[in-house]
C-alpha cells in the first residue's frame, strides 16, 4: 500500500490586477501525490499548471486552500521540496561537483558524506567524467543533469520539475525522459513534474493530473492503466504497447476541447 | 549560387569577426596617423611651437620629467590618490549595492538618496571641501570618493537586480536561508559584473583626481601640469595627458587580466 506524501486541499491562486480587477488562475485545484509516484500536471497553456507548482514549492502563496506535505502545511520554500526549472540554474562559479554539493553543504552535511552522495548521484545522471567541469562547458542537456543530482543529492522529499526539458531539442528529451524513469526507481523520490508534452506525460506519469484552462482547474485525472503500474522502456516499445494509442488520443481531445473555450 | 569558396573576402564586412593580426594593425595604424598629422603640422609650421610641440620633443620631455625630475614621486601621488579613493567608494559601493539590489526594502530606502546624488556634480563640491579638509590629502580624497560611489553604487545595484531569479529561487528550494542565499549564490553570480563595474568607474576617478589636482594641489601629475602652465612649457602639460592616458590603459588591464584571472569558468561559455 502506498501512502500519500503530498496532499493539494482545494488550491486556489487569484492575482490583482490593476483597477481593482482579479484574474483567477488556479480555481480550488485538489489532488494527490503517492509516495515515490510521479505525478505529471498537464494541460494546455494558461490552466495554471506552473503556478501549481511553484505553489507547492512554497514560491507562491495559494489565496486558498492548503498544501500539505507529509504531515505539515507548506508556508514557504524548503529543501523538502527540491525544484528543477526549464531554464537554466547551474552555478556558474562552481565545478560540476560542487554544484552538485551545494545544497549538502548549505544544509551541514559533512564533508565526507557530501562528496560521496555528490558522486553517486552524479553518476545516476551519467556525469561522472565531468566531475570538475564547469557548467559553461557543458551542453544544455547537461546542464539539466547537474540540477536534477543536485536537487536529489539534496534528499527531498518531493522533486518539483517545471517543463524541465523544454528547452532541449527532441533527441536529449527523450534520453532525458528515460533517464527520469530510471532515477524515479533509484533514487526513491516522488515527482512532481509540470509539462505540456503528451507523449513525456503518458511515459513518465503513474498519474496525470489533467487542468483546464482559464481558470485552473482539474479536468480529470488519468492513471495510465496500461503501463501497469511499472515503467516501459525504452520509448519505441510504450508507443507500441496496447492502450498507448488510446490513451494519447483521449488526451489530444482533452486538449483540443480546452483550446476552443479559448 | 556561386560555390561560398568563390567569395571576395571584403574589407567591410557586417558583423563579421577579423583576424588577430588586422586588429593589431589596424589600432596601430590609427595611432601613427596621429601621430603622423601631428609631427607634419609642428615640422611644416602650420602651427605656434609655443603652443603646441612637436611630439618628438613631448617625448623628449617625458623622458627628463622622469629622469630628471622625479616625475615618477608625482606620478606616485596620483596613483595613491586614486587607489585610496577608490578603494573607500568600492568598500562602501559594493556591499551597499547587493544588499539594495537583494532587498527590495533596502532599495527604498537608499535609492531616492543615491539617485539625487548622482545628479550633483562633484567637482562643486569643491569649495566647500576645501573649507571643511583644508588643503591636505582629505578634500582631494573626499572629491574623488564623491565622484564615483553614487555611480557605482546604482552599478552595483543594477547588476545585483539582474541576476536570475530562478538561481535565487533554486537557492531557496534548496534550503538556502536569506544570509546564504545573498553571499553564495546572488554575490558570486554578481561578482563578474561589479569588477566590470569597478573598471569603468576607475576612469571617472582618474577623471576627478586630474580636477581636484589642478584646482588644489602641489602635488601630483595635475598639480605638475598646472605648474608647468605658468612656465609656458606646452610639453611638459602634454607629458601629464600622455601619462595620464598611459597610467588610465594600464589599470584598465589590470582590471582585465584580474577578470579573467578571478572568474576563469566565463571562459569557454557555450552562451
Amino acid at each position: 500500500m502506498s501512502s500519500t506524501v503530498l496532499q493539494l486541499d482545494r488550491i486556489s491562486k487569484t492575482f490583482q490586477l490593476g483597477g481593482g480587477r482579479e484574474l483567477t488562475a488556479v480555481d480550488r485545484v485538489s489532488f494527490e501525490v503517492e509516495e515515490n509516484a510521479i505525478c505529471v500536471l498537464l494541460g494546455p497553456s494558461g490552466c495554471g499548471k506552473s503556478t501549481v507548482l511553484r505553489m507547492i514549492a512554497g514560491l507562491e502563496t495559494p489565496t486558498g486552500g492548503e498544501i500539505t506535505l507529509g504531515r505539515h502545511p507548506v508556508t514557504g520554500p524548503g529543501r523538502d521540496r527540491g525544484m528543477v526549472f526549464q531554464a537554466y540554474t547551474s552555478f556558474d562559479w562552481l565545478t560540476v561537483r560542487r554544484n552538485v554539493e551545494f545544497g549538502m553543504k548549505i544544509n551541514g552535511v559533512p564533508a565526507g558524506e557530501r562528496r560521496e552522495r555528490a558522486e553517486h548521484f552524479i553518476r545516476l545522471v551519467g556525469l561522472s567524467k565531468f566531475l570538475d567541469a564547469y557548467p559553461s562547458q557543458l551542453s544544455g542537456g547537461m546542464r539539466q543533469r547537474v540540477a536534477i543530482a543536485r536537487t536529489l543529492a539534496n534528499g527531498p522529499e518531493l522533486l518539483l520539475m517545471d517543463e524541465p526539458f523544454g528547452a532541449l531539442d527532441a533527441e536529449t528529451r527523450w534520453q532525458m525522459q528515460e533517464l527520469m524513469a530510471d532515477v524515479a526507481e533509484q533514487a526513491k523520490t516522488g515527482m512532481v513534474i509540470v509539462t505540456h508534452d503528451i507523449e513525456e506525460a503518458i511515459f513518465l506519469a503513474d498519474k496525470i493530473v489533467f487542468l483546464s484552462a482559464h481558470p485552473g482547474r482539474v479536468k480529470e485525472e488519468i492513471v495510465p492503466a496500461f503501463k501497469a503500474g511499472g515503467r516501459i522502456r525504452p520509448k519505441e516499445e510504450l508507443v507500441q504497447t496496447p492502450g498507448y494509442a488510446e490513451l494519447e488520443r483521449k488526451i489530444m481531445r482533452l486538449m483540443r476541447e480546452e483550446g476552443q473555450h479559448e | 549560387m556561386r560555390p561560398s569558396h568563390a567569395r571576395k573576402s571584403r574589407f567591410l564586412e557586417v558583423r563579421r569577426s577579423i583576424p588577430r593580426r588586422q586588429a593589431i594593425l589596424s589600432a596601430i595604424g590609427i595611432w601613427i596617423v596621429f601621430f603622423g598629422i601631428w609631427l607634419i603640422a609642428t615640422e611644416g609650421g602650420w602651427v605656434n611651437e609655443l603652443l603646441v610641440p612637436s611630439p618628438l620633443k613631448v617625448f623628449q620631455t617625458t623622458w627628463n620629467l622622469f629622469v630628471d625630475r622625479g616625475f615618477i614621486g608625482d606620478i606616485g601621488i596620483s596613483v595613491g590618490r586614486v587607489v585610496i579613493a577608490f578603494a573607500m567608494a568600492a568598500a562602501l559601493s559594493v556591499p551597499l549595492g547587493v544588499m539594495m539590489g537583494s532587498f527590495p526594502a533596502i532599495e527604498a530606502i537608499f535609492a531616492p538618496f543615491v539617485s539625487a546624488w548622482r545628479y550633483l556634480p562633484a567637482p562643486s563640491f569643491i569649495p566647500i571641501l576645501l573649507m571643511w579638509f583644508g588643503t591636505g590629502e582629505a578634500p582631494k580624497l573626499a572629491l574623488l570618493f564623491l565622484g564615483v560611489v553614487f555611480f557605482l553604487i546604482t552599478l552595483v545595484m543594477d547588476h545585483t537586480k539582474n541576476v536570475r531569479m530562478e538561481l535565487i529561487e533554486t537557492a531557496l528550494t534548496l534550503g538556502a536561508n536569506r544570509s546564504v542565499t545573498v553571499m553564495h549564490v546572488i554575490l558570486p553570480a554578481v561578482l563578474p559584473d561589479i569588477v566590470t563595474a569597478m573598471r569603468q568607474m576607475l576612469a571617472v576617478t582618474w577623471t576627478y583626481l586630474v580636477i581636484a589636482e589642478i584646482v588644489a594641489s602641489t602635488t601630483g601629475i595635475g598639480a605638475m601640469m598646472m605648474r608647468a602652465r605658468r612656465f609656458l612649457k606646452t610639453d611638459e602639460i602634454l607629458s601629464g595627458i600622455i601619462v595620464i592616458g598611459a597610467l588610465g590603459l594600464l589599470f584598465d588591464l589590470l582590471f582585465k587580466a584580474a577578470h579573467r584571472w578571478l572568474f576563469p569558468y566565463l571562459k569557454e561559455s557555450r552562451g
